[in-house]
């Protein structure tokens, strides 16, 4: 197969702030040679990861900056008005679509708990399906699959890793990524980089270490295991005594760096703070990854001996742009804690820190860039008032960078709750009680240089579930609390389109084929694909 | 219950709309809030037995479909109730009342439907009897808040808190006389906080009203029956929905419990145990 030379570049889709990234030079000449590629050969080299082309959206976050900006300017804020429905595809699952589809080759590949659907992109028709056998594990959500050459891979809520032949959806192996008879479950779509797969679990209802593992994507044998928080008595035990820390949101990935970005989720026991003193490393943080070895590079815990159930595993946004005036290479999060954080992705070091979401938990920023957190705030016998409440600031709805405008756009959260923990709470798993007061769902454009709100949109409702979509053409894609799609501009936010297709409970995706822009959003259980009516002539 | 009404600065507000006999009845019957956690466990009305497979079943089953809502012992999780505290699941007799709530969930709350076969929901039906079973005869409640938990606040305080923050809502002889009585603990301390334990749009809680006016001219006001950025409804006084698009009409929407979200921002914690404790000598 011949491939095109590739430099390696985190910013794989072209914006103004990428001089690094050879702005416009892939489309050019990278696009038409692996178009060329893929098209005869239909197995989907993981090269293809670093600068996937816009007829695809071939990993959860669509590529692996995490920013969720495509390239696409078919739908503009002039026409979006005219959208409308082109398919639908019913799950039939009681439970909503958590997850982004993928596409590839004109493919896309759909999840829920213990399911997957091939569907043709083009039309909605199915053309496979797999269940995988019934199990015990928790059945909360699933965030979507991952492919790499034939084989489509799905983590399953019992912990199994599944490869499926990507053509029919016969599998080939599974393999066990984690025990779920001790209290894991597995909702993650994978990360594919190179020749590793990375799957992370869930699990805080138990005590229990957090996980990230490697596989080989060909056979399924382990490469490596990583614990954000290892079990006691180990080298690098330096959790205070609490386990958890879970990977359970897909990473992003630097290959310039060749470092793996993922988010931790929060301690257990989750309430009762007490019982594990210190600041509980590497719960609650952002850490940086050697994919070739699972080791640490740096880690930046974003809540220190967090008492509230607010991982850190919300996604972490590659971005290279200015800051201060400097070209760097950033991360941005907005984090279930209500903070938004800017760190140099090299070197982990914290560049702004400041609230994007209602909180009170806090008394300030200390010398690396984390929040203090007030210890009157931690959960009591007689109850504490904490914003924000247990759902957080934000969640696992992904948030967008909009290049064009240099803001990230998040749905926020102003929320409150209140939390109480005493010792006859135990030690295991919730150890605590608490409750949401009241939360109003708001999504908030960030200036990612200073946090400030360039302005907001209220979702008429609590919290929202559906993530942000942006394309280059200068508008979004994303939902309100109550049941409709919509489109933003994204320079003021101003609604331009929606329609009532239900609550949108993921992360909306686009993708081209045939000269015609689709944009998919998950209302309920039913996956609807939306694009302008096509040419006369056509269809 | 008959709901006692507020001061008359309120009552004006209100009268706007005349609700119904219907709803008031459905708004009175409407079940016991989730998760009393305080309040002792309701006694099962009928003792019942099931056989140790199908309560396995169900354990299989609660663990997968339910458990991360209601925790994997029913004893609550992250967003549902301990099911061992529920009215429904002690007034239940194999199936009678879970089975239905299942099937039909209760959506606007959080709560799913479930279409699952007789079989599972009669296992699922089972465990959630057994851990009711184990729960009653366990000692020292997990997860619970205990009204011996809340007495941390100062009543006088508490009481001159509420002159300046609550009085021109509320009267301590009228609406809220005896609100110690009707809720203890936590519920009365969760609804002191926010009176809708179901969320902001729990069909119990004070209703919203609307004054929509027409392109003619015409006025129209009634209960909120919903509101989004493209869509504005109402209940007019016959009880049916009238529904716009925002863009054809003007409207105001009053919401009796702004005042309380805003106060969510105004509490410290000892205000909060404060005001608590002078409620609760409102008996
Ligand atoms: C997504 C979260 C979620 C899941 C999953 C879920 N529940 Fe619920 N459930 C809730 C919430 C929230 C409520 C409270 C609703 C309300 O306030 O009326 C509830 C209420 C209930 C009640 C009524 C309690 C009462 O006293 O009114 C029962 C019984 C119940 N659930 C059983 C189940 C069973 C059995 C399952 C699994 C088959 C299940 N639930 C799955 C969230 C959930
Ligand atoms: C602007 C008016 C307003 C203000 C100010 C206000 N409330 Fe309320 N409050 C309400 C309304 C409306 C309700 C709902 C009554 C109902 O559900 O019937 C309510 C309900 C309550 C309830 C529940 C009563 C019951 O019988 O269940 C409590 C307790 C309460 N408020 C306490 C307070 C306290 C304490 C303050 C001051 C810190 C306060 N309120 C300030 C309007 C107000």
């Amino acid at each position: 197969m011949s491939s095109p030379t590739f430099k390696p570049c985190a910013e794989t889709r072209r914006h103004r702030f990428a001089a690094a990234c050879r702005p416009g030079a892939w489309a050019a000449t990278a696009f038409v040679s692996l178009f060329a590629t893929f098209a005869s050969a239909q197995e989907v080299d993981p090269r293809f990861l670093l600068q996937p082309t816009t007829d695809s959206w071939p990993t959860y976050h669509g590529d692996y900056t995490g920013r969720r900006h495509s390239p696409l300017k078919q739908i503009t804020p002039d026409n979006v008005r005219q959208m409308t429905l082109a398919w639908a595809f019913n799950t039939g699952q009681s439970q909503p679509i958590k997850g982004t589809p993928i596409v590839v080759n004109g493919t896309l590949y759909l999840t829920a708990p213990d399911k997957i659907w091939a569907i043709d992109a083009r039309t909605g028709r199915q053309l496979w399906q797999h269940t995988h056998p019934t199990n015990t594990a928790f059945h909360i959500g699933h965030r979507g699959a991952a492919v790499r050459g034939d084989l489509v891979y799905l983590t399953t809520p019992d912990c199994q890793l599944v490869a499926l032949d990507a053509r029919t959806g016969k599998p080939r192996w599974t393999v066990e990524i984690a025990d779920a008879k001790r209290g894991y479950w597995c909702t993650n779509a994978p990360l594919i980089v190179r020749n590793h797969l990375l799957v992370g679990v869930s699990g805080d209802f138990d005590n229990l270490p957090g996980i990230l593992r490697a596989f080989d994507p060909e056979t399924g044998k382990p490469q490596w295991t990583f614990y954000s928080t290892p079990p006691a008595g180990t080298a690098n035990s330096i959790s205070g005594g609490a386990t958890g820390g879970q990977m359970w949101m897909t990473g992003t990935y630097d290959p310039e760096l060749n470092l793996v970005y993922v988010g931790t989720g929060n301690p257990t026991p989750v309430l009762n703070g007490p019982v594990r003193p210190g600041d509980n490393k590497w719960t609650n943080s952002i850490l940086a990854i050697n994919p070739d070895n699972g080791e640490l590079r740096w880690g930046f815990q974003n809540t220190p001996h967090d008492t509230h159930d607010w991982d850190a595993a919300e996604v972490p946004v590659l971005v290279d742009a200015p800051f201060a005036g400097k070209p760097r290479k950033l991360l941005l999060q907005a984090a279930r804690n209500g903070y938004y954080f800017v760190l140099d992705r090299v070197t982990g070091k914290s560049l702004l820190t400041t609230p994007f979401a209602r909180a009170n938990w806090a008394k300030g920023v200390d010398d690396e860039g984390r929040p203090i957190p007030i210890v009157d705030k931690e959960p009591a016998r007689d109850g504490r008032l904490v914003s924000p409440d247990e759902s957080g600031g934000t969640n696992y709805r992904s948030p967008s960078f909009d290049p064009a405008t240099g803001t990230l756009i998040v749905s926020a959260h102003d929320a409150y709750g209140i939390y109480f923990f005493k010792p006859e709470h135990g030690d295991t798993g919730w150890a605590g009680a608490d409750y949401g007061i009241h939360g109003k769902g708001i999504l908030r454009a960030l200036d990612y240089q200073t946090g400030a709100v360039r302005w907001s949109h209220d979702l008429h409702g609590g919290v929202g579930a559906a993530g942000v979509l942006t394309t280059a053409s200068g508008v979004i894609f994303t939902g309100d609390s109550t049941g409709n799609a919509m489109a933003l501009r994204t320079t003021d936010g101003k609604t331009l389109w929606h329609s009532g297709i239900g609550r949108v409970g993921n992360s909306p995706m686009t993708y081209e084929l045939d000269g015609r822009q689709f944009v998919l959003f998950g209302g309920g259980s039913v996956l609807y694909a939306f694009g302008l009516l096509p040419a006369e002539g056509k269809n | 219950m008959p709901r006692p009404s507020l001061v008359p600065l309120l009552a004006t507000a209100l009268a706007g709309i005349c609700l119904s006999p219907t709803l008031r009845a459905a708004e009175t019957a409407a079940p016991s809030q989730a998760s009393p956690a305080s309040v002792p466990r309701p006694t099962t009305v009928v003792a019942q037995e099931f056989p140790a497979a199908q309560v396995d079943a169900g354990r299989v089953l609660f663990g997968a479909q339910c458990g991360f809502c209601h925790g994997r012992d029913a004893f609550g999780g992250e967003t549902g109730p301990d099911l061992t505290r529920s009215t429904l699941v002690a007034s239940d007799v194999r199936g009678d009342k879970l089975a239905p709530h299942l099937r039909a969930g209760r959506i606007e709350k959080g709560m799913p439907a479930f279409t699952l076969p007789d079989d599972d929901i009669a296992a699922l039906v089972a465990y959630i009897h057994e851990q009711k079973k184990r729960a009653d005869s366990a000692v020292g409640g997990r997860r619970a808040v205990d009204p011996s938990d809340l007495q941390t606040g100062n009543a006088a305080a508490g009481q001159r808190y509420f002159a300046n923050a609550c009085a021109r809502c509320h009267s301590p002889t009228g609406d809220l006389a005896g609100v110690a009585t009707r809720h203890v603990g936590l519920p009365l301390l969760r609804r002191m906080l926010y009176p809708t334990p179901g969320g902001r749009d729990d069909p119990s809680r004070v209703p919203q009203t609307v004054r929509v006016t027409l392109g003619n001219g015409q006025v129209v006001t009634g209960k909120l029956a919903h509101r989004d950025e493209f869509t504005i409804a109402l209940l007019d006084e016959r009880g049916w929905t009238r529904s716009w698009s925002t863009d054809r009409v003007k409207f105001t929407v009053d919401d009796p419990l702004e005042a309380h979200v805003e106060q969510l921002a105004k509490y410290t914690d000892s205000d909060m145990h404060d005001v608590l404790a002078y409620l609760q000598t409102l008996r």
